[in-house]
């Protein structure tokens, strides 16, 4: 622990209150040529990598820190039975009381990451406070998309730019930090009906998520599997627990009704690839182009020093 | 001279096919566009085009071809009942390019019975995002009726006024729009509140979560109604678990029209009959 406090940048640093900077389409160009866009995707790649053949069980580092956040998402998690579903009033569709805990979490982020970052990195809380705050819905619309889980996994570049997560704790960063994030996502998804911000419709990879399939089928690289046994229910049923490819899809198999082809047709066409390695590589370049390159996602971002455009 | 070249017989064979869910061929639908005058004929209603009851009105169908056909079945079949639809006919569901299809050819062969709205996914930038882009490229192997169809869409009205006192449309108020005439003076392209703003709980204006339009209170709703002898405000785009919401002391109504939303929402479906 005291190995990651060393690097940890100070106030001298000028940690500034993060603001948006892709404000149309024209900005596009600017953001894809940003040590920001260079970052993250290359940070994106690197988890991806890191867990490949490994099972969520699998022998790894978890270090203190990665425990730390863990408890974090505790914390949130916990929340949601302090303002369960709202069955009084007359909604639309997505369920009032996300609101609240959505507040919650704005409220409590700075203390949260007050209590879990050493003292240098705290003058840093002003700059992770609105990713964190980001990264499970929007309040107003009370939905979630990719976006969200981008905003997420931009915290956690952050923190391992902070020095307070390290390279050792890669593999932790997906299967241990990641899969605790997702519980957490699906439940509030479940808990208040967020509505789906997800591009593409069915021709899309995932209503809500896109990084679990991602880090998955890197997973999968190098295992007995194939594409094509990932829609297979019974191994589902015995791996899932071990992969976030099947989480995925089980997830999916639960939640939608219909044809599989029809509803997730990027997935169904996935099961036809030959290899895991060419399925995690197919979904790398989408990420580029689907996620991190269309604007109506990345327009909410928001850049600070840890994270800039500059 | 050549308004039209696509009679009525091969209109007629279209809307057969369609019903089965067997999409046009390419130039099928490139003549439906550019040949069978539908452009003529959207060209020549209002941006508040004036709709006589009854008239069964339709929200977001977002290419859940199935479900429109149930709608036909439930609400009554074309031309028999009158049909509204505000917008939202393409995106998210599998099949955007019958959907939309059906509707343009229903919409030529029986101008008078069925009018159809523009909505926000009516557009090429967002339906590059969201699903019709990616889905006419599977179907066709190129983007040529994803050209036709959005080509066609900049000619669809706004909105829709019933008997002088439900106004509808697919999104919903704007601060720059006072009175119905303002409307009907516009100009159809650059007009988007109209297709992308919400009602909410707040009063006045708000800024919109969705980067485009606004939020508008009960005040303006009122304010509006009463101003422009209406009503009621008719509206879609925002998915409501029952398939239709009341809000704004019955000055607004939602309703949506694809049931089980994305295949996972577990929504009901509603359409309004109004007599």
């Amino acid at each position: 622990m005291s190995e990651g406090t060393s690097s940890i940048q100070t106030a001298a640093n000028g940690f500034v209150a993060p603001r948006r900077a892709i404000l149309d389409p024209k900005d596009m160009p600017r953001w894809q040529k940003s040590s920001a866009y260079t970052e993250i995707s290359g940070f994106i790649e690197q988890l991806s990598s890191c867990v490949e053949n490994k099972l969520i069980s699998s022998d790894y580092p978890v270090s203190a820190h990665i425990q730390a956040v863990c408890q974090l998402l505790d914390t949130a998690e916990s929340w949601i039975k302090l303002f369960p579903p709202d069955t009084t009033s007359s909604q639309r569709f997505g369920n009032r009381s996300f609101r609240r805990w959505e507040e919650e979490l704005r409220a409590q982020a700075p203390k949260l990451l007050h209590q879990m970052l050493p003292e240098p990195a705290q003058e840093a809380v002003i700059e992770l406070v609105p990713y964190l705050s980001e990264s499970f819905g929007n309040a107003t619309r009370i939905d979630y998309g990719s976006g969200h889980e981008l905003s997420f996994v931009v915290w956690l570049m952050c923190l391992c730019k902070l020095g307070f997560l390290e390279p050792a704790d890669s593999a932790a960063i997906v299967l241990v930090v990641f899969v605790r994030y997702l519980q957490l996502c699906q439940q509030l998804q479940r808990t208040y009906n967020l509505e789906p911000a997800g591009s593409h419709g069915v021709w899309g990879l995932d209503d809500y998520q896109f990084l679990p399939f991602y880090f998955g089928s890197a997973q999968l690289i190098g295992t007995q599997t194939t594409p094509a046994m990932g829609l297979d229910p019974g191994l589902i049923a015995e791996k899932a627990s071990e992969y976030l490819y099947l989480q995925g899809i089980r997830f999916i198999m639960e939640m939608k009704k219909g044809p599989f082809f029809e509803h997730s047709r990027q997935l169904y066409d996935i099961s036809g690839v030959p290899r895991w390695q060419k399925v995690n590589q197919g979904l790398g370049k989408m990420y580029q182009v689907e996620v991190l390159g269309k604007f109506p996602v990345v327009q909410h971002l928001v850049f600070g020093s840890l994270f800039s455009m500059d | 001279m050549d308004m039209l070249e696509v009679d009525i017989g091969t209109l007629d064979s279209w809307i057969e096919q369609l019903f089965e869910c067997k999409q046009l061929s390419e130039l099928s639908v490139k003549n439906l566009c550019d040949k069978a005058s539908a452009k003529e004929v959207l060209m020549q209603e209002s941006n508040v085009q004036p709709v006589r009851c009854p008239v069964t009105v339709c929200g977001d169908i977002h290419g859940q071809f199935h479900d429109l056909v149930e709608l036909f079945k439930i609400g009554g079949n074309s031309p028999d009942t009158n049909y509204l639809f505000m917008g939202d006919y393409v995106d998210r569901g599998y099949y955007s390019v019958e959907t939309v299809t059906l509707l343009v050819a229903m919409k030529i062969r029986f101008p008078e019975r069925i009018t159809i709205l523009r909505g926000n996914h009516e557009s090429r930038q967002i339906t590059q995002v969201y699903g019709f882009y990616d889905e006419c490229l599977r179907k066709y192997g190129n983007a040529e009726v994803w050209k036709h169809f959005t080509d066609l869409f900049d000619y669809l009205p706004l909105t829709a006024l019933i008997e002088e006192q439900i106004f509808c449309l697919h999104g919903g108020l704007s601060p720059s729009i006072d009175t119905l005439d303002h409307i009907r003076s516009l100009d159809r392209g650059p007009m988007c509140d109209l297709l992308w703003s919400d009602p909410d709980d707040r009063c006045g204006w708000g800024i919109s979560p969705r980067g485009a339009g606004y939020t508008f209170g009960q005040d303006i709703s009122e304010a509006f109604n009463h101003n422009n002898g209406l009503t009621l405000i008719a509206r879609a785009h925002q998915l409501v678990m029952e398939g239709y919401n009341w809000s704004q002391e019955k000055n607004v109504v939602t309703i949506f029209s694809a049931p089980n939303y994305c295949y996972r929402c577990g929504n009901q479906a509603a359409i309004m009959e109004i007599d």
